[in-house]
């Protein structure tokens, strides 16, 4: 039996338009473990959701996808696979606004229970009973009432739950999830990162948690991945990155958020913005915003090298940074 | 007499439809957004306000720029009392930033038309001036002068929240009112930001009302916070005293529920249990009770005031200052 349940190489995600092609997603590689929870972190255009999207093949029609992609079925090594082929088969997915991405003129039972009688053919009444079992897994209370409800009558909270519960209908064994509490108030968010933990140890459920929020990771994912540019820039088990980042960049996303217990020193923040995937640097693509850049830096070649047992890092210079006083 | 004083002031809107309402000859349902908030602000002071969606924390910025009318209650500004209908001078005085500068800018103007018609306006210097005038404001909020000439679109995400700011700092206002103003905005972008709102204040002497619902963000910024739910004001101390020693059992949960590092959430569990109450049927006593570890019968029974051992550590909990003597 091999223990990885997902396996993702060399993945590049591109587009054409007015003949010019972009690669936001640029050489990604990554796998996860059974029962695992790995975290993307990254900025906005840091390509966390089209590597994410790329895996269920949720992409538009006009992205290029290159790479390879392998997922094991039960207990078997990872097979390439069409990503088509995975929806409701193994991988499910839910998004970060609920309202978007249910569908307005269905009835939340009915919406949960579609998964199963495409996927697992059902019938409608056994289909109905298995949703509202679904919804009081997820913790939403009086079910029988609130899947006759349409998606408007529901709290931002309860929609996020039904979104997981028509994520769960066609029994994933990887659950992708897409910034699914950004959009939601801290108490809200906090519940919601509960039930999936519950979920994970319940279900045994590997999961894939792309947020932007470092901390939200840290809660609940067990291997961390930091994108920048399109690219994968450090990997290693949450402790120890928070403990001692290895890349200047993840350094910098822990000194931007303001801590609770941290007394109140200058924030850091990163200058600049972010690249821009019509025109990436060359060398390594975080050196113009980096505190520690040195001539070299910027015509390294990208490459992850490892550090320590399970941690890997971009950074050519790792050594220079001076770690984050928490 | 302080600076800024908001005086019990409560904020009603009517729900629903007034002609359903008109047929059934009922009145329309009224929602109190704001029910009963206030507070002092001296000048050169930054207050957070935090709490849940829909605890009225957006509306109460609205009432005290004018945005909104107020129901009962009253807002004075240096000792003058600020009615609903405002004349442009003191309108000045009060301005806000918005949460999503994307849609709060004009699409169709460049930074330096944006500028330059508040400029005009409003009288705020000389026709030649404008020009200088607004040299100096994009170097307040740090831009580059080349961004004069661009439009929205082509600027990031950070550059539009300061023309937000700086569009605000036009007006020369003596109150920032900053509403959810990082909430939008990427992590990296999120720290200039605040920093640039810190230094503002010290610079220009502003008094700062920063609301949002990431409390360590209010930390950062904020001398004191006051906390919302449900329309009134749960606790309001000073930052450090209140991080440190929360004394609400809605404070608390608001605290155990922000995510921190290297903390494992464990499953299951969750500071806070189920969603607020809707502002339309409120439970008896203590609004808080449905969802309070601590609630018993006279939570029930009585609504607790705003008390505590001092003017400035309040507190709205019938057993927030069990071990201290309560003054007021």
């Amino acid at each position: 039996m091999s223990e990885h349940i997902l396996e993702v190489r060399d993945l590049e995600v591109s587009f054409t338009a007015h003949g010019q092609t972009v690669t936001p997603v640029d050489g990604v590689s990554l796998s996860v473990t059974r029962g695992e929870a790995l975290g993307i972190a990254g900025e906005s255009g840091s390509g966390k959701s089209l590597t994410l999207k790329s895996i269920i093949g949720l992409l538009p029609p006009n992205a290029t996808v290159v790479g390879d992609l392998r997922y094991a079925l039960d207990d078997e090594e990872p097979i390439p696979y069409a990503p088509a082929d995975v929806h409701g088969h193994g991988i499910s997915i839910i998004f970060q606004e609920p309202m978007t991405a249910l569908n307005p003129t269905m009835r939340v039972g009915d919406l949960i229970a579609e998964g199963p009688r495409i996927h697992h053919g059902l019938d409608k009444k056994a289909a109905r009973v298995k949703a509202v079992d679904l919804m009081r897994q997820v913790g939403i209370p009086t079910p029988e009432r609130r899947a006759r409800m349409w998606p408007h009558q529901l709290s931002g909270g309860l929609r996020q739950r039904v979104m997981i519960a028509a994520a769960l209908s066609t029994e994933p064994s990887l659950l992708l999830c897409d910034e699914p509490t950004t959009a939601l108030d801290v108490s809200i968010q906090d519940q919601i990162l509960g039930l999936l933990q519950e979920l994970r140890g319940s279900l045994g459920m590997s999961v894939v948690f792309v947020s932007h929020d470092l901390a939200v990771l840290g809660e609940l994912c067990d291997r961390l991945a930091i994108m920048y540019g399109g690219r994968i820039v450090e990997t290693g088990p949450v402790d120890e990155v928070f403990a001692d980042p290895q890349h200047p960049y993840t350094e910098a996303l822990m000194t931007s958020v303001p801590s609770f217990d941290a007394t109140a020193e200058q924030l850091r923040g990163i200058d600049g913005r972010p690249p821009d995937p019509r025109a990436f640097p060359p060398g390594c693509r975080f050196a113009p915003r980096c505190q520690y850049a040195r001539d070299e830096c910027r015509s390294a070649v990208h490459e992850l090298r490892d550090v320590s047992a399970g941690r890997t890092t971009a950074c050519i210079y790792p050594e220079l940074i001076q770690g984050v006083k928490r | 007499m302080s600076f800024l004083s908001v005086n019990d002031v409560t904020v009603r809107f009517s729900v629903g439809s007034k002609f359903a309402a008109w047929i059934k000859r009922e009145k329309p349902p009224i929602l109190t957004a704001v029910d009963g908030i206030s507070f002092d602000a001296e000048r050169g002071e930054s207050i957070g306000i935090v709490g849940e969606s829909g605890c009225g924390k957006s509306t109460l910025a609205k009432a005290i720029t004018g945005l909104v009318p107020v129901a009962s209650g009253s807002i004075s500004l240096d000792g003058e009392e600020l009615s609903g209908k405002r004349d442009p001078a003191l309108r000045r005085r009060i301005q806000m930033v918005f949460q999503d500068p994307s849609s709060s800018l004009n699409p169709s103007l460049t930074v330096e038309q944006m500028l330059s018609e508040l400029l005009r306006v409003h009288n705020i210097v000389p026709r030649d001036q404008i020009a200088d005038r607004c040299v100096e404001l994009m170097d307040l909020v740090k831009l580059r002068t080349s961004l004069l000439e661009a439009r929205p679109r082509r600027m990031s995400g950070g550059q539009r929240q300061r023309v937000g700011i700086a569009r605000a700092l036009a007006l020369e206002p003596d109150v920032l009112i900053a509403d959810e103003s990082v909430a939008a905005l990427d992590v990296s972008v999120q720290a200039p930001i605040l920093n640039l709102l810190n230094s503002l204040r010290e610079e220009l002497d502003l008094t700062l009302m920063f609301i949002s619902h990431d409390l360590a963000v209010v930390r950062y910024v904020s001398d004191r916070v006051i906390v919302m739910y449900l329309g009134r004001a749960v606790e309001d101390r000073p930052t450090s005293e209140m991080f440190e020693d929360p004394r609400h059992p809605y404070t608390k949960a608001l605290m155990a529920a922000a995510p921190k590092f290297g903390v494992k959430k464990a499953p299951g569990e969750s500071a806070l249990k189920g969603e607020p109450p809707s502002a339309l049927n409120l439970p008896s006593g203590c609004r808080f009770r449905p969802r309070c570890p601590l609630a018993a019968e006279i939570c029930e029974q009585t609504e607790p005031g705003l008390t505590g051992p001092s003017e400035v550590q309040r507190a709205a909990c019938h057993f927030a200052w069990e071990d201290e003597e309560i003054s007021s």
